[in-house]
């Protein structure tokens, strides 16, 4: 357990390293660029000292690094707002859609993932195999586009863009939850056709229990590699609900990001990507630790 | 070797396709000069309009011409960055497996932190602060891409290292360059590629994510050209659903084969199909 949080810190560290020195190092004056060719010498000078860019690498550094851990994480160049208020205030939409996607591409995955397991071979089984392969292959600012066309436009089911009503969320979800479900049944249903082949399933049968009873136990020890995947796929969501706000119009972390880079508002955007980097391994971390709590094999070796 | 299934021949005939078709428009392009050009007249029509078999896009270029640049510059660009990604991470994983302990461990550790680096994050990061062109979209995406093939070199060359030809050969005094090169790389070779199949179309969905999300470094672009073609969805659908199909058709092509592949090649597999 404290390994696995060691692991999240190193990399969290990594990550903002990462980010400070992208903005550092990258090719040309970023001050320049963002002003623009006409200013004025006595104005780039005076905006590099609101960034701190003319302090030297290593002091400037120290003080990102001090900064990080006292959450002020500077203020936007655009409109001069702390960086982390701006994210909260964007954070709510995003986590809502990545929570609820999550949540009910776990149910389905698990339903569909046994069911084509159970009646693996049939008809059943090759249909979502089908259906799986083929959602995976429309990525996420394709299919959205799609299913406007398809829900919105042609057969007016559903609202898009304003988001006044929950029906609005419908699709972003739909966006969400199609994708994900696909990568989680293939692995449900590889992982519960793994498992319901050891030696211990047929004493569980010997001893006459129900097979409702077994499938559920068999679910329970594909638990961790369910999970595990799901933690590997999390950056993935997080980007994918990103786009799919922008594309939705959702005020929610993606379109900040968007807007900022468009703005070249580097202070925002390298928080930003500090952000969702902590979120992503706060989950990873909780993942490790959550499975090494459903599997005690896992945590002994 | 097993026989391959239908889905595999199915996605390794929808993969030569677009191969060919990339081929094609690239003699197209360079004898016949059929390069899609702006023409704002002709905006926006719809397929079979004055001649344009598929219509146009937001700036009057012809759609067909449009989605063949986008298949060759896909197909290019995935293939050298899926290639370098995969020589990086062989040579990685072999000394994961077989060099000495301290730079392994070094490279060990890199592998395992950008493995659980979040990857588009990060290129988006990267591309939006540099600015740069495709070279640094290549370099981006090799220096993410590697640990993946590391890893499973890795695990290959630790299977390999113990087996009877490789002892033998090491016994008559093979040098360490040939023992990697000629006698164990042919045999972590098969597990490698089906990683790379399946990474090709992993560097398509990132490349045309990035330029979905106005990052990207070339005009056929199929991102860019799907990023354009969402705010005409009312005027100009054909547009959203052609670049999505053909996306959808080398996506699709490519995973198949890889799966068929991987299913047909790896000794463990239990055929679980």
């Amino acid at each position: 357990m404290i390994q696995s949080i060691v692991k999240g810190l190193i990399t969290a560290w990594f990550v903002a390293s990462a980010a400070f020195f992208c903005l550092r190092l990258s090719p040309g004056d970023p001050v320049e660029r963002i002003l623009g060719a006409q200013a004025r010498p006595e104005q780039i000078e005076s905006f590099r000292q609101k960034l701190g860019l003319d302090l030297s690498l290593p002091k400037q550094y120290q003080s990102f690094i001090i900064g990080l851990v006292k959450l002020d994480w500077g203020r936007s160049l655009f409109k001069d707002k702390d960086v982390l208020e701006m994210i909260g205030e964007s954070l709510v939409p995003t986590a809502t859609l990545a929570i609820i996607s999550i949540f009910f591409s776990f149910l389905f995955a698990s339903f569909l993932g046994t069911y084509s397991a159970l009646l693996r071979g049939g008809w059943q089984d090759h249909l979502i195999r089908l259906f799986c392969l083929g959602s995976l292959s429309f990525p996420i600012f394709s299919l959205a586009p799609i299913l406007i066309i398809i829900f919105a436009i042609k057969l007016g089911w559903l609202p898009v863009s304003e988001l006044t009503t929950p029906l609005h969320y419908v699709l972003p979800l739909i966006t969400l939850i199609l994708p994900l479900t696909s990568v989680l049944t293939r692995v449900v249903r590889n992982q519960f056709l793994e498992s319901s082949g050891e030696p211990w399933i047929a004493v569980l049968k010997a001893k006459g229990m129900g097979s409702f009873d077994i499938h559920l136990r068999v679910y329970k020890v594909c638990m961790p590699t369910i999970l595990n995947l799901v933690s590997m796929q999390l950056s993935v969501i997080l980007a994918g609900a990103m786009i799919t706000e922008t594309i939705f119009d959702i005020p929610g972390l993606g379109k900040l990001l968007l807007t900022a880079i468009e703005n070249r508002d580097y202070p925002l955007v390298q928080g930003l990507i500090i952000y969702t980097s902590l979120i992503y391994l706060v989950l990873y971390v909780f993942t490790d630790i959550a499975n090494s709590k459903i599997d005690p094999r896992l945590a002994q070796s | 070797m097993k026989q391959l299934s239908f889905e595999t021949k199915f996605g390794a005939s929808l993969c030569s396709l677009y191969v060919l078709w990339g081929v094609v428009y690239l003699f197209n392009a360079y004898f016949n000069n059929f390069i899609p050009t702006i023409n704002i007249e002709k905006e926006l029509l719809d397929p079979l309009q004055e001649g344009y078999l598929l219509g146009t896009d937001i700036y009057g270029r012809s759609m067909l011409g449009m989605l063949s640049a986008g298949v060759l510059h896909s197909l290019v660009f995935a293939i050298v960055t899926a290639s370098s990604s995969a020589i990086i991470g062989v040579c990685a994983g072999g000394i994961m497996a077989l060099g000495r302990s301290k730079i392994a461990t070094l490279i060990e550790g890199i592998a395992n932190s950008i493995y659980i680096f979040p990857t588009v994050l990060i290129a988006i990061m990267i591309m939006s602060l540099w600015e740069g062109g495709i070279l640094t979209l290549w370099v981006t995406l090799v220096g993410v891409g590697w640990p993946g093939y590391a890893r499973i070199a890795r695990g290959e060359f630790l299977r390999i290292k113990t087996m009877p030809y490789v002892e033998s050969a090491r016994a008559i005094g093979v040098s360490p360059f040939r023992l990697f090169f000629k006698t164990m790389l042919p045999a972590v070779m098969p597990v490698i590629i089906v990683q790379l199949v399946l990474g090709l179309s992993g560097v398509i969905m990132s490349e045309s994510t990035l330029g979905f999300l106005g990052l990207g470094t070339s005009e056929y672009s199929w991102g860019e050209l799907l990023a354009m073609a969402k705010d005409v969805i009312l005027e100009a659908p054909h547009i959203v659903v052609l670049t999505s199909l053909t996306m959808a058709g080398i996506i699709l092509g490519l995973n198949l084969l890889g799966d068929g592949l991987r299913d047909a090649l790896d000794p463990r597999s239990t055929g679980v199909k």
